[in-house]
């Protein structure tokens, strides 16, 4: 393992890759400061840099994009009340009420120093992790892949599904539909190219990313534009922010918590389809709950407790999601899905040969991500009220930018016309189904999974003499869909149990 | 609700899994593919089944859900964006990067408000030429700056 650090080490710490991870973290706390657009529009927007790079500088810079969105979004959460991702939501819980009591300085520096220890434990964790599972992972096989790769979409479906689990696995099956058009890897048929020459190749993963993410949440800013009453709210959150220092007995009440929701947020992060938002409500509902009725009370008001504990639990759980994607080859986030598409362009195949293969992408991407949090802590956190100076730039200038690089981001890879309507097309669809309340992400999930999938499932079939067999016979692929079964029933279980609960106290009530 | 989000998702997404079915039989096999377990028309075959059922599953359990709200948005400027968009596709090659791209920028300032002519030429055009100096001299990205009139008297 010293080896792999060592070698990490001498990759990320080239003056090239160090400047990788500070531009990363600047221009990522940029984005995800911006309302609206989170930790995978940033990435999204960076892929066309990061495809000029090599694999190791390219994911180094991706993953300081990652952590400086996450910071970015914990920002506009705390001055203005507006969550970039789903993740930051817990914070503003109680960033935004310190904010408003003039301690805005004081709740972003508590934010960045839970976010700084939550990445660095659990960068850790992964550490041991990590190498650990590559290991196990060898002995899988084609079947395997397969089953965790069901897994894979049933969980991410299940917990993205704002809800309705039916509407995040049919989004998942539209992606696995989207992942069949161009020409079949193994018989050379084309498919649903509709007698275009430019979809022979299929559709660009970044084309569909942009589109519906970056293009999509533009859009939808402009559909629905801020009026003058939060416009100035932002433009004074961002100009007022108070002293930046904490005291002792902040400390003191910190430290407990950031060790908590660690080692909480890390674990839900290797879960896949879980990650940083179910983290960060954990690890908020675990803290209110352990606080005491006394301290208990305070949450919500503008508690220390109860700003720390899920802003190190959803950066913890961004470091663990790096677990099944860098052991498995199987992403666990929308974020992490769209980080393998990008490896995949690089032609690295994350999974457990990574590891073996290419050791210095591997721990390259783990050493990043301590350099990636110390630069956050010490660069970031002075730089932030100049950062902030963002949410007062006005939107009239920001969105067409936005839509400008979405779609020259995608032009400069492919020089291809037809890229930029099949883009406008995807946009429009984007934005009506998220307009109509359905989840983007498993779709992206689905359609970074579906070619693996069908490839797996083929090779599975061929080396099984065109039996299902497998499917029941090999234990560890049973188990795995077993589990996915589970994740399937689960929420259908839960709600019903609450349906019958809520009958019967009914009629207790009406009982009385 | 008959005409609730999920509902007119579901819909939406049923007609896309249905057409997508349809057209997934129109992949060709070569004769002696027909007869083995998996060939490239098995997964597009087995996802149109799973999507239909999952959108008539969408449709027919949504419950009470949300009816869409369609006032309060602007939809006709965005409608001017996805054209902006869409023009900007089209005029790039012909006009050149920095010429297409500053009317892109510029239209798209003044849908969103800005009336001033200079701070439009102002905002976009260094912007523009600073990015294509970036991209060619610093990234080794060359997108041709003008169009093809101009290059040719140039």
């Amino acid at each position: 393992m010293l080896e792999g650090i060592f070698i990490g080490l001498s990759t990320a710490l080239t003056v090239g890759n160090l400047s990788f991870v500070l531009m990363g973290c600047l221009v990522g706390t940029f984005i995800g400061m911006l309302p609206g657009l989170g930790p995978m529009s940033a990435i999204a927007l960076m892929i066309p840099i990061a495809a000029s790079l090599d694999p190791s500088a390219g994911i180094i810079l991706m993953a300081a994009v990652y952590y400086g969105a996450i910071f970015g979004g914990s920002t506009s959460s705390i001055l203005i009340n507006a969550p970039g991702v789903a993740s930051t939501v817990a914070t503003s819980f109680d960033g935004f009420p310190m904010a408003k009591q003039g301690k805005a300085g004081k709740a972003l520096a508590i934010a960045a120093y839970s976010s700084f220890s939550g990445g660095v434990i659990a960068a850790l964790f992964l550490l041991i992790a990590a190498p650990f599972l590559a290991g196990v992972s060898l002995a899988f096989q084609s079947t395997d892949y397969f089953a965790l790769m069901v897994l894979g979409l049933v969980a991410v479906a299940a917990f993205a599904g704002k809800g309705d689990m039916a509407k995040g696995l049919l989004m998942t099956v539209v992606g696995l539909m989207l992942s069949t058009v161009g020409t079949d890897q193994t018989q050379g048929v084309p498919r649903f190219t509709l007698g275009m020459i430019d979809l022979i190749d299929g559709i660009s993963f970044l084309l569909l990313v942009m589109a519906t993410f970056a293009l999509s949440e533009a859009l939808m800013a402009i559909l629905k534009p801020k009026d003058d009453a939060e416009r100035l709210k932002e433009k004074e959150a961002s100009e007022n922010l108070g002293s930046m220092a904490i005291g002792k007995h902040e400390v003191k009440e910190m430290a407990p918590v950031i060790g908590r929701s660690s080692i909480l947020g890390f674990l839900i992060g290797v879960l896949p389809g879980a990650g940083a938002t179910i983290a960060s409500f954990l690890a908020y509902g675990t803290e209110q709950r352990l606080a005491g009725p006394k301290k208990g009370a305070e949450f919500g008001k503008g508690s220390v407790r109860g700003l720390s504990a899920p802003e190190t639990a959803n950066n913890a759980a961004a470091t663990g999601s790096f677990v099944p994607l860098l052991t498995l080859g199987i992403p666990g986030s929308g974020t992490t899905a769209i980080m393998l598409g990008a490896l995949i362009g690089y032609g690295i195949q994350p999974g457990p040969r990574l590891y073996i293969d290419q050791p210095e992408v591997f721990w390259s991407v783990i050493v990043s991500m301590w350099i990636g949090n110390i630069v956050l802590l010490i660069l970031n956190l002075p730089l932030i009220p100049y950062i902030a100076r963002v949410l007062a730039i006005p939107s009239r200038f920001l969105l067409p930018l936005i839509l400008f690089f979405s779609l020259i981001g995608v032009y400069f890879v492919s020089f291809n016309t037809f890229d930029i309507q099949l883009m406008v097309i995807f946009a429009v669809a984007a934005v009506v189904l998220r307009f109509l309340d359905f989840p983007m992400a498993p779709m992206i999930l689905g359609f970074i999974l579906g070619g693996m999938m069908e490839e797996n499932l083929r090779r599975a079939l061929l080396i099984n003499n065109d039996s299902w067999s497998f499917l029941w016979e090999r234990p560890l692929t049973l188990s795995i869909l077993l589990i996915a079964a589970v994740c399937l029933v689960l929420p259908f279980a839960t709600a019903q149990i609450k349906r019958l609960k809520d009958t019967v106290y009914g009629r207790t009530r009406e009982g009385d | 609700m008959l005409f609730s989000k999920d509902r007119i998702g579901g819909v939406l997404l049923l007609l896309f899994c249905v057409t997508y079915g349809l057209l997934s039989q129109n992949i060709r096999l070569l004769p002696f593919q027909e007869n083995v377990a998996f060939h490239a028309r098995t997964m597009p075959e087995v996802l149109a089944v799973l999507g239909i059922g999952l959108s008539l599953i969408v449709i027919l359990f949504s419950g009470a859900g949300a009816r869409p709200e369609l006032r309060g948005y602007q939809w006709l400027r965005c409608a001017l964006f996805l054209a902006l968009m869409s023009g900007y596709g089209l005029t790039i090659r012909p006009l050149g990067f920095i010429l297409s791209t500053s009317l892109f920028l510029m239209i798209g300032f003044a849908l969103l408000g800005e009336r001033r002519p200079l701070t439009l030429v102002l905002v976009a055009v260094p912007l523009v030429v600073a990015f294509w100096v970036l991209m060619s001299q610093g990234l080794d990205v060359f997108i041709e700056p003008l169009p093809g009139f101009l290059k040719a008297e140039g």
